[in-house]
């Protein structure tokens, strides 16, 4: 077995996984350090502190989306935190703008990516890691070569394209674009599941009577649900906030992704701006992405570990 | 899939990765054929058009507004690039060790990329805002300026401020891909170099960089390559401007393609992009490559 790309650390997780022990783990360097006060100290003041530069930004446009409009548009005082209202998020998803239908539109949008991604990704990945056929290396270059490939240098063929049959203005039409820049690194992940399980799994399965729909769904399922966890993560996570595609396939309203709506709410293409309003979009628009992560970040470790990552 | 193990094993491989296929084929490598084909016309966005061989490509290279886009992605990704990898080096080497806390540290110093820039970008145009935002507020608290900054106006304090933003949000991947490279170091490694009288800091230069040599090239790869790529945030903080100051070459065909209606110019300039970028990325794949031989 072993076609891993992982370094050791993700691949000795994933083999224990597999249910084949690998070597022990090695240690990181600098463990050696820790002994000593002023060492501890000086590292948990740099820890702390570095802490606050990376979350404190986060942390304060969540604490204002609690904020009235106008007390963001007016210079900070103390007593700002005296008025904390749901003010903002009222009138987001009330009468006027309909945040929600634009919610909604980017969450259908990632989530099918994320379920198609992930189907596709998976067939593929049993397909090249299972099987033997001509011409097999042609085709797994010609998926990965995508990962060279920028949507963002092909966007105007790309929306030409779409627009002849009929996909732009369409959350399908986004979603399957969505998809198709999302495979290359999922079948990537799910090429490596296959080929990091003993084959000996499968052939007493297939003594057994077993077909292929079988194997894949229940014996194998535990050990793919990882590939497919991490798969699943990546297309969700590219989807749900994407800019520059959604900006330019999706040109009528109803069909406008969370991203394109608070644009508009930036450029003030529905009269005067509220910044209060867009705080309080840009935190709706953040709370999937942490909880996601948060949960789901030994996932989303393993995959950057496989070397490949989303342009 | 009701396709027994009966069935031609092979055909059935095959099989499973046509949908694969057909969607790399159609979204991906018939664009790029198309794209050749479109710069090499005058295409508007509505209208006939015609074929007109390298005229777009030779217009473009005396288009003052294509080469400065050109020339801005190169120094932006030259002024970001260098302290994404330093600050990264520097976190990575903070949360190496499985002291307590570092889990926490590492999911913190992450959590910027795992946001995403659009959402920062909304969130920055907020807090750049004169007299307003909280960054002018806390440089004026600091008696550094007097608040007013109208940093997303003028050319270098929108550069600045853009600059800034990526910093902050990229240093947390390249850390994240060199703690991947770190942990795979045998530690007898360090052991032995410190037995040899080596101070940390020699360690670090002889043993950990060589050995990091991968995952070095791999992270430094992706951030020039995402430079390259900018978009979100210059269309979200500046749009570009003032003028065209600020507009990146992704930019610029966005804008010269779906606003000026000019396709096959936007097409030709896109098409150096494509080839630059395919360029690094075969960098990235002969990386990959390596890992995959060593490994298996």
């Amino acid at each position: 077995m072993t076609n891993t790309l992982a370094p050791a650390s993700a691949r000795d997780r994933g083999a224990s996984r597999a249910g084949s022990g690998r070597g022990p783990r090695s240690r990181p360097p600098g463990s050696r350090e820790g002994r000593g006060g002023g060492r501890g100290l000086a590292y948990a003041t740099a820890g702390i502190l570095l802490s606050l530069v990376f979350v404190l930004p986060l942390a304060w446009a969540l604490i204002q989306s609690f904020e009235p409009g106008s007390d963001i548009a007016a210079v900070p005082s103390a007593k700002d935190f005296g008025h904390l209202t749901f003010a903002n998020y009222a009138g987001l998803f009330g009468h006027g703008n309909s945040i929600g239908h634009y919610v909604l539109n980017s969450f259908e949008v990632a989530l099918g990516t994320a379920l198609v991604t992930a189907i596709v990704a998976l067939l593929a990945g049993y397909g090249f890691g299972r099987f033997r056929f001509r011409g097999q290396g042609v085709v797994f270059g010609v998926i990965l070569v995508t990962l060279m490939i920028p949507f963002q240098a092909i966007l105007t063929p790309l929306f030409l394209e779409l627009n002849q049959v009929h996909l732009t203005n369409s959350l399908v039409g986004l979603a399957l674009f969505y998809v198709t820049f999302n495979l290359p690194f999922g079948v990537f992940i799910m090429r490596n599941t296959f080929l990091q399980i003993p084959a000996e799994l499968e052939d007493a399965a297939f003594v057994d009577g077993a077909g292929h729909w079988v194997m894949v769904t229940r014996v194998l399922r535990p050990l793919v649900l990882p590939g497919v966890a991490t798969t699943v993560l990546y297309a969700f996570l590219f989807s749900w906030t994407e800019f520059l595609g959604s900006l330019t396939f999706i040109t009528s309203q109803k069909s406008f992704t969370l991203p394109v709506e608070l644009f508009n709410l930036e450029v003030g293409t529905y009269g005067q701006v509220n910044l209060g309003y867009l705080v309080a979009g840009a935190v709706i628009a953040m709370i999937p992405c942490v909880v996601l992560y948060v949960s789901l970040q030994r996932y989303y470790v393993q995959g950057l570990m496989s070397g490949s990552l989303k342009g | 899939m009701a396709a027994k193990n009966v069935t031609k094993p092979g055909r059935l491989g095959f099989a499973l990765t046509v949908p694969s296929l057909v969607l790399v084929l159609a979204l991906v490598i018939l664009p790029l054929i198309y794209a050749v084909y479109i710069s090499m016309t005058n295409f508007p966005l509505v209208g006939a058009y015609h074929f007109v061989g390298l005229a777009n490509y030779t217009a473009l290279a005396g288009n003052s507004q294509f080469l400065h886009a050109i020339l801005l992605t190169v120094v932006y990704t030259a002024i970001v690039t260098g302290p994404i990898f330093v600050i990264g080096y520097g976190l990575a080497m903070l949360t190496r060790s499985n002291r307590r806390g570092s889990t926490v540290f590492r999911t913190l110093f992450f959590l910027p990329y795992i946001v995403g820039l659009t959402v920062e970008s909304f969130i920055f145009y907020v807090e750049l805002q004169p007299n307003s935002g909280a960054v002018n507020f806390a440089l004026k608290e600091l008696g550094l300026t007097n608040g007013a900054t109208a940093w997303l106006v003028h050319t270098i304090p929108g550069m600045t401020a853009i600059c800034l933003l990526v910093i902050w949000f990229g240093s947390g991947l390249t850390m994240v891909l060199l703690l991947g490279g770190m942990q795979g170091i045998p530690r007898e490694l360090y052991e032995a170099a410190y037995i040899d009288g080596a101070s940390r800091w020699r360690a670090e230069l002889r043993v950990t960089l060589p050995l990091l040599r991968q995952s070095i090239a791999l992270s430094l790869i992706l951030s020039v390559i995402g430079s390259f790529l900018a978009f979100n945030q210059f269309q979200i903080l500046t749009q570009g401007g003032p003028g065209t100051s600020t507009t990146p070459i992704v930019l610029w065909i966005y804008q010269v393609a779906f606003e000026q209606g000019l396709i096959g110019k936007a097409t030709a300039g896109a098409m150096l992009l494509v080839v630059v970028v395919a360029i690094i990325s075969a960098g990235q794949f002969l990386l990959l490559r390596d890992r995959d031989a060593r490994a298996s």
